[in-house]
């Protein structure tokens, strides 16, 4: 027979029982906000807003509200985000950014060790720039590849039916198409993307470092720099024009769709734009990896990824959406929708169907092996942000191009990197 | 009804206090104070407190979404030693002084040439408006094409007229990158000199002019001892205006070359914003941010005086 006492305790916990998952369902947020940056290709936003978003409320009752910024504009909107601890609960991050915003962004290490082991692993470059003191601050989407864009056609004017393997090869094509009236047009100004995308690997595959692994030790003036900044200076001059120090990410778009230049390096958006709306000029165009210089061959990372703030009312609802985002079910799906434009850092997608829809982005994925973040050895943060903010290594080049010495353009860097990087 | 004297005390103290409320309202110390509350309430909450928060975080090590630390004067002796920073103050104050002048010219002008009567006035009074009136935004990214290497109408018309046999690299050359943003920011602002001066020119009585020219004043001597005298204060005061704005302008020269070429045409607030939001070093962006106020608030201090004594 039951005891009075036996009874009590039952009941209670029955009760409490009961009343855990009335709990748990009275917390579970009715809506979360996901903020992305919108991206170039419209068919992947609309994939997330309208599909899945969608099926996300059908199977859980919580609405995804898809909030879009302006391209470039996402760092900002973080920044506001953080600083008032309040808005959306799910942002992208991209290059370094779980590094500054390290604050502010909940651990998804458990997250991103089940999806690792479902999808094969995580490639093992991208830690780098989403681990951030052994804890996963954000879960890496897919790589903005910055590559070499070129016209076919008017390489193979000039004899060149490949795309070079070498910066020197680069070179030696790009005076011959520059004389043909088809200069090269690489940024050298202000941009957010275009003008990094060239111009650490190219420092890089001349075995030039702005700052050495220990985050401390400035080694930008060296031999090596001054054979990069050298050769950036003639390759500048022998093919490209003097417009290309002003541009910004916008002007070598408009440049390649004028007809004004036959290469230049950006991500995959100028083949995408041009199958929709220059379908001539996309029929001639090709994607080529960065060259290789004497000390091998770079690409720059930018890992578009997700990661939940902490101001989240429910962390856990939260990364219970990116678990089922990150699902093979849904994220191939949205991965497809974006025509290979990110390139998955998970080994689960080397082989995956969308890379066969359209061979010429191959490169993306190819890049991804000798991809690095900005300013790759040092340990990422905010100085290197403050070294990228402050186009260091951008103006570098860029002085060297419209004439200034090898010695005082690395003497200015240098000078710029040691402050930065409070080294002495 | 029998009425106690409680229910006909009752109102009494509502009547005292509605009429002690008039009579408190009514008198001018107390009066303006209301008036004036809305507008210094606003300016404490979106004027005051940014720029005193401003101050603080100038002097904190503070970087995005973190506690800062105070490093008292660290940031402004750091910039003190960035070849970056002295660039940027140079391009600032080049930037400045000569839109300024060219405005505040050009502005005269326009403002003498619409105070004249001529068919179609009020029409082109309304078209010198629109640099005014179109979000800066907008009229910079046409301006983005007219100045664009590739597509500028300003070079194409040139070399079709044979003037210039190569295209001028507007952004691209340092120079030229200070000169465009330089010429932009003139067309932006002409029109708000061009109606201020015309609205003061408009005030100057026509007899003066008139018995100046019985008395044998030339035009010239018109211009020099009867408008440019009576324009002054105003002149004073719309070149105080046009100098902050310009000095700190943001979205023009952040659209058109965002500080390039290799810093030609940074400014002290893109260069803050660079280093405030891009970098995430707050404290050392409000350091750079607040460099402006030295400058402007001696122009202000000086201008004021100068008035005053007037």
């Amino acid at each position: 027979m039951t005891t009075r006492r036996e009874f009590l305790t039952v009941t209670l916990a029955v009760t409490a029982g009961a009343a855990l998952p009335l709990r748990h369902a009275a917390a579970a947020p009715k809506s979360m906000t996901v903020v992305r940056e919108s991206s170039f290709i419209k068919p992947f936003d609309d994939y997330f807003a309208k599909t899945l978003a969608a099926e996300y409320e059908k199977q859980t009752g919580i609405k995804i509200v898809y909030e879009a910024t302006s391209v470039g504009g996402m760092l900002t909107r973080l920044t506001t985000i953080a600083e008032t601890k309040s808005g959306p609960e799910i942002a992208m991050t991209a290059l370094n950014w779980p590094h500054l915003f390290d604050k502010s962004l909940v651990d998804v290490s458990d997250v991103a060790g089940e999806i690792g082991k479902q999808l094969g692993g995580w490639h093992e470059n991208v830690l780098e720039v989403v681990v951030v003191n052994k804890k996963w601050k954000a879960l890496p989407w897919g790589n903005i590849g910055q590559l070499e864009v070129y016209r076919t056609d008017w390489f193979k004017e000039v004899g060149v039916n490949k795309f070079p393997e070498t910066w020197e090869d680069l070179l030696a094509a790009g005076r011959l198409l520059k004389k043909k009236g088809h200069p090269f047009g690489f940024e050298l100004g202000h941009g957010f993307g275009d003008n990094h995308g060239w111009l650490y690997p190219l420092l890089w595959s001349y075995g030039g470092r702005e700052v050495d692994r220990d985050g401390k030790t400035v080694v930008i003036d060296s031999a090596e720099t001054a054979k990069a900044v050298d050769f950036c200076r003639k390759f500048y001059q022998e093919t490209m024009f003097e417009d290309v120090l002003g541009w910004t990410d916008v002007n070598n778009n408009k440049a390649f769709f004028g007809e004004q230049i036959s290469c230049t390096n950006n991500a995959s958006s100028i083949l995408e734009v041009g199958l929709r709306q220059f379908p001539d000029i996309a029929k001639v165009t090709d994607h080529g990896m960065n060259p290789a210089g004497p000390k091998g061959r770079f690409h720059l990372i930018n890992a578009v990824s997700h990661a939940v703030l902490t101001h989240a009312p429910d962390a856990a609802a939260a990364k219970a959406f990116l678990r089922w985002l990150y699902d093979d079910k849904q994220m191939s799906r949205w991965l497809a929708s974006a025509n290979a434009y990110y390139a998955p850092f998970l080994h689960g997608y080397d082989n995956h169907p969308m890379w066969n829809v359209e061979p010429r982005y191959m490169p993306y994925k190819d890049s991804l092996k000798t991809s690095r973040p900005h300013c790759w050895p040092a340990p990422q943060g905010h100085a290197a942000s403050e070294s990228v903010a402050k186009y260091v290594i951008v103006d570098m080049f860029a002085k060297a191009c419209r004439g200034d010495s090898t010695k005082d353009v690395i003497a200015t860097a240098a000078g710029q990197l040691k402050q930065i990087y409070k080294a002495k | 009804m029998a009425v106690g004297p409680a229910s006909v005390a009752r109102p009494a103290p509502l009547a005292g206090r509605a009429a002690s409320r008039r009579s408190l309202l009514e008198r001018e110390s107390v009066f303006s104070w209301v008036m004036l509350a809305p507008g210094v309430l606003f300016l404490l909450a979106f004027v005051a407190y940014p720029f005193f928060y401003g101050i603080f975080l100038s002097m904190q090590d503070r970087r995005v979404a973190s506690a800062g630390t105070f490093v008292g004067l660290a940031n402004f002796v750091a910039q003190a030693q960035d070849a970056v920073f002295w660039q940027v103050t140079r391009n600032t104050f080049v930037y400045t002084i000569v839109a300024t002048a060219l405005k505040m010219v050009g502005g005269l002008a326009m403002a003498l040439v619409i105070n004249q009567q001529f068919r179609g006035r009020s029409l082109a009074r309304a078209f010198l408006l629109l640099p005014f009136i179109v979000p800066t935004v907008l009229s910079t990214v046409a301006w983005m094409w007219i100045l664009d290497p590739t597509f500028s109408v300003i070079n194409w018309s040139l070399l079709h007229s044979g003037l210039i046999t190569q295209n001028f690299s507007w952004l691209g050359n340092a120079t030229l990158a200070m000169v465009s943003i330089i010429m932009v920011n003139t067309w932006r602002g002409l029109p708000f000199y061009g109606i201020t001066l015309l609205a003061g020119l408009q005030t100057i009585s026509p007899d003066l002019y008139e018995a100046a020219a019985i008395d044998g004043a030339s035009v010239t001597q018109r211009f020099w001892f009867i408008t440019l005298p009576v324009l002054k204060p105003i002149l004073i005061i719309v070149t105080m205006f046009s100098v902050i704005f310009t000095f700190s302008d943001f979205q023009l020269p952040y659209i058109l070359t965002h500080g390039g070429p290799a810093n030609a045409t940074h400014l002290f607030a893109t260069y803050a914003f660079d280093i405030g939001m891009s970098a995430g070093v707050l404290g050392m962006g409000a350091a750079v941010a607040l460099a402006m106020l030295p400058a402007l608030g001696a122009l202000i201090v000086a201008l004021t005086l100068y008035l005053r004594r007037e």
